[in-house]
């Protein structure tokens, strides 16, 4: 279930699960004229095999370059500085670091949309306006897995309809503005499962859509992961699709993985004061209307300016003056459940099991 | 789009039906022409003999008619072909244009292929190069290139090539070839002579170009779809020219349209300067000299052109961009 990253104690956790992608201490900067802003700062974790895996947070905080840096496309002046990103085909074979690939090279194009492919938050922009659905859809099988332009196309055909789309042949010869919002997602889905990939990095793939295609979609996610058994990087800011989609979670928060837990601790039993905040800010049902939605308050730093210690503790509720703006929280394995990561001072002590701060209590 | 095509040359025929009398108008406003230039000659030389020549002359071009019926008379020779009589040259219209127009097209062709040639290629390679040395330097050309007027450049590679290629300069043809009938060595010495002019027209034409290509490309590769076909596993050529360039072609395109009248017109400076035997000298020489006929030949000709470059350049953006699709 949840993953053995964020390393210290390690192989604790019993048997080390497969994993599809493993990312070690990944970091990302940007330089810029104006300075250099850490978009990642050493971030682990593990996509367990046939799981899916959500990263959620808010805007900046490295979510979709995380996504990016697997298949190293993060768009200059990004580079990635340091990490290792393994990747452990599913037939049983050694990991491989993909950072170790040139970047433009054969060996990491070969990887990118067959062995991992990736659809991204703009469904209105991420096909190319000249090509017909079917052209960018066979080109990726063209390139992976026959070279037969007859074979290509049936195979696309085929995808499509595995997407749903009600007559696959006329939407292979369809050009993308022919299509709906929902429409193009699917053919977007249907583009990056055509060469069955390991792992699909989906990068808020629903977010620009209205609630009853976006339900649809992730119907169709799930359904499609289970055939083919693939894992999913689902990255996004929807807590509520976070709950219906994950089997685990990572909460980052400026470039950093603040908690990483499954699903159901994330949302029970939230450690950290940030995801704590995260909950509390969407809004419920049945809750008294006059009540005012909570809010965290303050907004994310500048991302040229470093913060010391902590990130978070400039908005942090439960801030502890002299060691949350001092010192830097490691990763911890909290002791009542090992595979549940957070990145605060507040569990230092690892000996007492339940820690009571103005935090614990959850509102669910 | 059979439909749109049909609408729109309906549209071409009226608005070069408007153009031709407006052109008309305002050309028989300008007093005097080039035939009282020739009148005021045969006068000078007296005698009955020349009055009755000067009679002749009015009644011949109609001189003494109003606005309207020389208008009609223009317009029902033109329907059948003939575009008047050059008062200065004492030649048929259509004759005079037809003699230059080749050179002229040939020139223009080849500065335009010339330009489509660098310009993409040199706009690609520094809108992936970015900030990078080569793209500084590409830069710098381009704003000599848009900065130095044509005539001063035409001037320089005329002392260039005579001094270092030691090649015969001005002119298209070599003395030996200038009446010579058509042969390979002609044609050869045609060519010899044709890089200066052409490096010169195309010369700003290709500095703008590859600065639009450049800005554009630079937007297009920011759009989700250059990354989503990344993130496929394409070659990068592939990303760049299959992907990329297909969407930043379109203000390239859009000039086109422009381009035709240019193509007869454009080169005037340099053809003087170089003493080239093109349409433009020709076209300058019908406005100053009031040759009424040479002159509106020239301007419904060139009018022609820009609303057939228009449509041509409307129907190949369609044909670039499927969005784009005439109802």
């Amino acid at each position: 279930m949840a993953s053995t990253a964020m390393s210290p104690v390690r192989g604790q956790a019993g048997q080390a699960e497969d994993f599809v992608i493993r990312v070690e201490d990944l970091r990302v900067e940007f330089r810029t004229p104006i300075g250099v802003s850490s978009a990642l700062d050493g971030i682990t974790f593990e996509v367990p095999r046939g799981k899916t895996l959500g990263v959620v947070g808010e805007s900046g905080c490295g979510k979709s370059v995380t996504g990016l840096a697997i298949l190293q496309l993060v768009p200059l002046p990004g580079i990635i500085t340091s990490g290792r990103v393994l990747f452990r085909p599913h037939d049983g074979s050694e990991a491989i670091n993909l950072l170790e690939y040139e970047r433009m090279g054969a060996d990491m194009r070969g990887t990118r949309g067959k062995n991992i492919s990736m659809i991204f938050q703009e469904p209105m922009t991420s096909l190319n306006p000249c090509y017909t659905v079917g052209n960018q859809i066979k080109e990726a099988i063209l390139l992976h897995q026959t070279k037969n332009h007859k074979e290509a196309k049936e195979r696309a055909i085929d995808i499509l309809q595995k997407v749903g789309m009600p007559n696959p042949e006329r939407i292979f010869g369809s050009y993308p503005h022919e299509l709906s919002g929902g429409m193009r997602q699917r053919a977007m889905i249907a583009m990056g499962l055509s060469c069955t990939p390991d792992l699909l990095i989906a990068d808020e793939p629903t977010t620009a859509l209205d609630v009853t295609t976006e339900a649809n979609i992730l119907e169709l996610m799930r359904e499609l992961q289970q055939e083919i058994g693939m894992s999913i990087m689902f990255i996004t800011h929807n807590l509520g699709v976070v709950a219906q989609m994950c089997d685990d979670v990572a909460v980052m928060y400026l470039g950093r993985i603040v908690e990483q837990a499954s699903v159901e601790e994330i949302f029970y039993d939230p450690k950290h004061p940030y995801t704590i905040s995260l909950l509390r800010s969407i809004p419920r049902l049945g809750t008294n209307r006059k009540e005012h939605l909570e809010v965290i308050r303050g907004s994310v730093p500048d991302p040229y300016t470093r913060v010391s210690g902590c990130p978070f503790h400039p908005r942090c509720p439960s801030f502890m003056p002299g060691i949350c703006d001092k010192v830097y929280p490691e990763a911890l394995h909290l002791p009542s459940s090992p595979q549940h990561l957070v990145r605060c001072h507040l569990y230092n002590d690892l000996n007492h099991q339940e820690v009571a701060t103005s935090s614990g209590d959850k509102s669910s | 789009m059979v439909n749109y095509v049909l609408r729109r040359l309906l549209y071409m025929v009226v608005t070069l039906f408007f153009i031709s009398i407006i052109g008309f108008f305002i050309i028989n406003l300008v007093p005097g022409s080039a035939l009282d230039a020739r009148i005021n000659q045969l006068r000078a030389q007296g005698g009955e003999v020349s009055y009755q020549e000067i009679e002749s002359l009015k009644a011949r071009y109609g001189l003494n008619d109003p606005i309207p019926v020389k208008y009609w008379k223009w317009v029902s020779g033109v329907v059948h072909g003939d575009f008047g009589e050059s008062f200065t040259y004492q030649e048929p219209v259509g004759s005079l244009i037809w003699s230059r127009i080749g050179f002229s097209v040939l020139l223009s062709s080849f500065a335009l292929i010339f330009t489509w040639v660098v310009a993409i290629p040199v706009g690609v390679y520094s809108a992936t190069h970015r900030y990078t040395v080569p793209d500084y330097v590409i830069t710098l050309i381009q704003f000599i290139g848009v900065a130095v007027p044509d005539f001063l450049m035409a001037l320089i590679l005329l002392v260039v090539a005579s001094k270092f290629f030691h090649t015969g300069v001005g002119g298209l043809f070599s003395q030996q070839y200038q009446n010579a009938p058509w042969s390979w060595a002609r044609v050869g010495n045609l060519l010899s002579h044709m890089w200066i002019p052409v490096i010169v027209i195309a010369a700003s034409a290709t500095a703008w170009t590859t600065r639009v290509m450049r800005a554009n490309l630079l937007d297009v590769l920011n759009q989700q779809y250059v990354q989503t076909a990344r993130a496929k596993g394409l070659r990068e050529a592939v990303v760049i020219w299959k992907h990329a360039v297909r969407n930043a072609l379109h203000p390239l395109i859009m000039t086109l349209g422009s381009l035709l009248p240019s193509l007869i017109s454009g080169e005037v400076i340099v053809s003087i300067v170089l003493n080239l035997p093109t349409t433009g000298p020709l076209y300058i020489s019908s406005l100053i000299n009031k040759d009424m006929y040479l002159a509106i030949t020239f301007l419904m000709a060139l009018s022609i052109l820009l609303v057939v470059g228009n449509l041509l350049a409307d129907l190949l953006l369609a044909w670039v961009d499927p969005r784009i699709r005439y109802e």
